[in-house]
């Protein structure tokens, strides 16, 4: 997966801020993601986690700070912002899948309808990528038929499909049954040693040690601390951090 | 009893009443059609927002509230007495074909706007965050699970516009109740009045008979209501 555009960031925030209802859930937060990089996120909920991962692709509007999409500043709307947003792909915390779509239909509706391809084409790259998270035999399975790891991974696959520069996931184990959240955290080490650029919100410490090239700590809303995760879950330099791996 | 079942009435007046049906009939299923087909259209109207039809949204929730308010027969007699003082002249057929799509397409509207917001937001941002625009979002994503949530309401509404035909009697339309109420005006009988609410059970029980087998089988203990498009 090495690609031309080396060493920038995929993905930059700088100074990204946003309340709602009058609530600050993020404060200027500065955070690049480059090339092939996983960057977990980590901090208690309503930290500001899932609030910064859709300022990424404007799933959420900023208020103020900028997010730059390899190197140009993110579009606001239209058929520009779909652009870009076809080349972040989003996994979430409650899978979001299609109920009225097959596995199939789930992960090309995108390439067909977004991308344009043909049906074929479309029909070619979703088995693809539901072979590449191990469902390649649940094709014409209905979300219900699935279970809660098979869910996930459909969607991880849907968001695979259009081959994007950087997977932006949700907590997408935290709504799983223990036993199912070895699947999900499979396919993403595995993404992640394709080299496939990563921000990704997280409880699962474990799997952050072990996977993430670097651990960034919201608290309150605002970015307490980041480094590789050694540092971060071994050698925590603040208070709020010592107690947070502590709560764990 | 005889009285009630006054032969000679009905014989008169079962002519008069079977030609009725097929006027009540294409009265109904155009006014059906048409007012179903206009609440869709509003609904995914407000549903994609956007520029210029964002000024539409505040538009299209008057009309809803101001023609969920107004009883239909006080319309229908407004468009087809008032309409000529604005240079609009409309027979009673196509005053009353109006006031009925205007009064369905309120409530249809309504039925179609509350599906697509019972849909749950995750799916609207799944679709976005593929690349997908709003309105292939809507078409392919929210509708297909937000149709099937209407299907019940929007059977009761056909069912209330159906009977909501007989109003056109007041506008001289030939449909059922006004074939039965010229007869009975001619023979002083009630009998041509019971076949006619007769016709009107035989026309509107199986309709009512599918609502209710409909709202059965709606599917229940589906996603929690979100508060609309993002």
């Amino acid at each position: 997966m090495t690609d031309r555009i080396a060493p920038g960031p995929v993905l930059e925030f700088e100074g990204v801020g946003k309340s709602f209802g009058g609530i600050r859930a993020l404060h200027g937060v500065d955070l690049a993601v480059r090339e092939g990089e996983l960057v977990a996120l980590i901090g208690p909920s309503g930290s500001g986690k899932s609030t910064l991962l859709r300022c990424a692709n404007r799933l959420a509007e900023p208020d103020v700070g900028t997010v730059r999409f390899e190197g140009r500043e993110a579009p606001r709307g239209g058929a520009a912002l779909a652009r870009v947003r076809r080349r972040m792909g989003m996994v979430f915390q409650a899978f979001n899948l299609y109920p009225h779509l097959t596995a199939l239909e789930n992960v090309a509706l995108a390439p067909r309808r977004a991308a344009g391809r043909s049906a074929r084409g479309a029909r070619r790259t979703a088995v693809e990528a539901l072979e590449r998270v191990g469902l390649g035999d649940r094709l014409d399975a209905r979300p219900d038929q699935l279970s809660g790891g098979q869910q996930q991974r459909v969607a991880i696959a849907r968001a695979l499909a259009l081959s994007p520069r950087i997977l932006l996931l949700d907590e997408p184990t935290s709504a799983l049954d223990p036993e199912l959240v070895g699947s999900v955290l499979g396919v993403i080490r595995s993404l992640a040693d394709d080299g496939v650029a990563m921000l990704i919100a997280t409880h699962e410490l474990a799997f952050a040690r072990e996977a993430a090239d670097r651990i960034v700590f919201l608290d309150e809303g605002r970015m307490v601390e980041a480094g590789p995760p050694e540092e971060i879950l071994e050698r925590p330099r603040t208070e709020r951090l010592r107690t947070f791996l502590k709560r764990l | 009893m005889e009285i009630f079942f006054d032969r000679e009435a009905l014989a008169l007046a079962w002519p008069a009443v079977r030609s009725g049906i097929a006027v009540t009939l294409q009265l109904a299923l155009a006014s059906i059609a048409a007012g179903v087909a206009l609440g869709f259209a509003l609904a995914v109207a407000r549903a994609l927002g956007g520029r210029w039809l964002r000024f539409a949204t505040p538009a299209i929730v008057a009309y809803a509230d101001a023609f969920r308010a107004i009883p239909p027969l006080v319309l229908l007699v407004v468009i087809y007495f008032a309409a000529p003082f604005a240079g609009l002249e409309l027979s009673g057929f196509l005053a009353s074909f109006a006031a009925l799509v205007l009064v369905l397409g309120a409530s249809a509207e309504e039925i179609f706007w509350a599906g697509i917001t019972a849909v749950d937001r995750g799916q609207w941002e799944a679709a976005l965050s593929t690349g997908l625009s709003r309105r292939t979002t809507l078409f392919r994503v929210i509708l297909p699970q937000a149709v099937l949530l209407t299907v019940p309401p929007l059977t009761n509404r056909a069912i209330a516009t159906g009977k909501n035909t007989a109003l056109a009697s007041v506008v001289a339309v030939p449909e059922v109740l006004n074939q039965a109420t010229s007869i009975q005006a001619q023979t002083a009988s009630p009998a041509p009045l019971l076949l006619a609410a007769g016709v009107y059970v035989a026309l509107f029980l199986p309709l009512v008979r599918i609502g209710r087998w409909l709202e059965t089988r709606a599917p229940t203990g589906g996603p929690a209501p979100a508060e609309g498009p993002p």
